[in-house]
């Protein structure tokens, strides 16, 4: 009934969003934590800065990261140079497409989930020994896991939807930089509403896996709590 | 030792200086007079104006010199008033936090035996949240203990307990102060927390010491009626020098005269008020016969009124004097208001203050 290139279709969309979740986690995180605890000079710049995909209109962030990550833009350019990579019209770009739309997201749930902690604890904390990093990884993270968890969901569940920046980005090409929304847009703009239906049925089943996943995380986490 | 200590607060600023030896040292002042500010930068988890603070032989924090060393490394442990203990690790975890790896070597802090002096065994597996107020209060001292700290703070430890928790949680404290002999600065506003764990006391009046000293010292001759009024010496009244005479003084107060040694008076003031502590009254029914206090006060009961244990007995001799006497006592006189009694004081328990 799925046939196989739609299998690859779910698959590519599936990994591609997890990895752009993995890979802000740490840069969300450290962002998050520094913005939630301390005053800085040129905090609200950077604030602004990080929420700016969630305001724009997709296509025209899209259009910005073409531009910078093109061979002729500044940091594809580098990339292409050096490395030999290319981001543009590849999976790359997928991903760094996925990572910069949904880095808000993330950013603003572990932000308040570090507010909430109470800073306390982790300043008694550091009178037991603690360093900077134990602190962090044994009394900050554990207790906004949470506001981190729920982040991280919100941040997979916008990648998997993501459209605008990823086709200006990325194309649509089969087998490489098609992801679902795409393929969906696509299938519609040809006339081929069954095939649409199809995978609109796959985007409601992963999308419905996703969020019963993390409630399912959240609830043992409070019991923990 | 704290020196130069210029804590920018919100709406004043703290300054103190005070050399202070090792035992329980109580931080006394009313509630807003900064002593939580300072027990943080103490800590290490405020920085301050100017401080210089040096814990034995070891400069903690000299703002002139930029030196301050972080918390982590001052090896002082600290339980705030909230207790801050981590809510998502069992008791066990919490204690096990900040142990020390070389602190089987100092046998006084090892594991078990504090463990056993708070009596912690039976809670070890349980979460924070199934502990009682109490119980938390013995686990954030076993927690703060168990870094072996060479100076431990405790924000109002029992602050939050009502009379009765207070009362099973105190003798943990001085069992943590003699078995353990860490150094402690032990902030608090209530004089009989103070009294009963405190060997010397400082005390914070409008952001600056008004007055330090030992315990007894402090509270049986305060340096002025912002102190008097805040350890809540019972009776302050004012008086005038009436005689100065063989190191005695005499002086007139409502009605009648009390005597106090000449020490007593500081500055040769003439206008002064005169505090007694209720529990240097003595009180006694029937004729007054000769005996060694100067003071014989005659009077009548005005009022008798319970203070936890003791009974606080109110008597019209020229003046209001408050007496503090146990409970036995008090039925053993028989006493009644409107009953005639008479009041000894020692001269030397006469302490009189500048006005």
């Amino acid at each position: 009934m799925i046939r196989p290139e739609e299998w690859q279709l779910v698959w590519f969309t599936s990994w591609v969003s997890a990895l752009s979740t993995l890979v802000i986690l740490p840069f969300g995180l450290g962002i998050a934590w520094l913005l939630a605890r301390y005053e800085w000079r040129g905090k609200s710049v950077v604030e602004t800065l990080i929420s700016l995909p969630l305001v724009m209109p997709p296509v025209a962030t899209g259009l910005i990261l073409l531009k910078l990550f093109g061979r002729r833009g500044p940091i594809g350019g580098f990339l292409h140079d050096t490395l030999n990579l290319d981001v543009v019209f590849t999976w790359r770009g997928v991903l760094i497409a996925l990572g910069v739309m949904s880095f808000p997201l993330l950013v603003r749930s572990a932000r308040v989930a570090f507010e909430e902690v109470n800073p306390r604890l982790e300043q008694i904390a550091r009178t037991m020994g603690a360093n900077d990093v134990r602190v962090f990884f044994t009394v900050t993270a554990p207790l906004a896991m949470r506001g981190i968890l729920a982040g991280m969901v919100l941040a997979f569940a916008r990648a998997l939807g993501e459209f605008g920046a990823t086709i200006m980005v990325a194309g649509n090409i089969p087998g490489q930089t098609s992801t679902l929304s795409l393929s969906i847009f696509q299938a519609v703009q040809l006339g081929r509403d069954a095939d649409a239906f199809r995978l609109l049925g796959i985007s409601v089943c992963l999308a419905f896996a996703a969020v019963w996943t993390s409630e399912l995380l959240m609830r043992r986490r409070k019991r923990l709590v | 030792m704290l020196k130069n200590i210029v804590l920018e607060l919100t709406g004043f600023s703290l300054e103190v200086n005070a050399e202070i030896q090792g035992g329980v040292t109580a931080i006394f002042g009313p509630s807003g007079a900064g002593k939580t500010s300072l027990l943080d930068l103490v800590a290490g988890l405020r920085r301050a104006k100017s401080a210089f603070i040096r814990l034995d032989d070891r400069v903690l924090t000299d703002t002139e010199q930029g030196i301050c060393v972080p918390a982590r490394h001052r090896g002082i442990g600290y339980v705030p008033q909230d207790l801050a203990l981590f809510p998502h690790m069992s008791v066990r975890r919490n204690l096990l936090y900040g142990c020390r790896r070389n602190a089987s070597e100092n046998r006084q802090f090892r594991f078990d035996h504090i463990v056993q002096v708070l009596e912690i065994q039976p809670l070890m597996e349980r979460g924070i949240a199934q502990l009682s107020g109490g119980e938390k209060q013995r686990v954030a001292l076993a927690r703060a203990l168990l870094t072996s700290p060479r100076l431990l703070l405790l924000d109002e430890p029992l602050a939050s307990l009502d009379a009765k928790l207070k009362a099973r949680v105190l003798p943990y404290l001085t069992r943590i102060r003699d078995e353990f002999r860490v150094p402690m600065l032990y902030v608090t506003h209530d004089r009989s927390e103070a009294l009963t764990i405190a060997d010397a006391i400082v005390v914070l009046v409008n952001g600056k010491v008004a007055q330090q000293g030992g315990i007894q010292e402090v509270f049986s001759r305060p340096a002025n009626l912002d102190v008097a009024g805040l350890l809540r010496v019972e009776t302050i009244q004012p008086g005038r020098v009436a005689q100065i005479q063989d190191g005695l003084v005499r002086v007139a107060v409502g009605s009648t005269t009390v005597v106090a040694p000449e020490q007593n008076l500081s500055a040769r003031a003439r206008d002064v008020f005169v505090c007694i502590r209720a529990e240097d009254v003595i009180l006694v029914k029937g004729d007054d016969r000769p005996s060694s206090p100067r003071n014989h006060l005659a009077g009548t009961v005005r009022s008798i009124g319970r203070d936890g244990p003791f009974m606080r007995v109110e008597i019209d001799c020229g003046f209001l004097l408050t007496a503090s006497l146990t409970k036995q006592a008090c039925e053993e006189l028989a006493l009644s208001p409107g009953d005639r009694v008479i009041a000894l004081v020692k001269a030397p328990n006469v302490h009189l203050i500048p006005r």
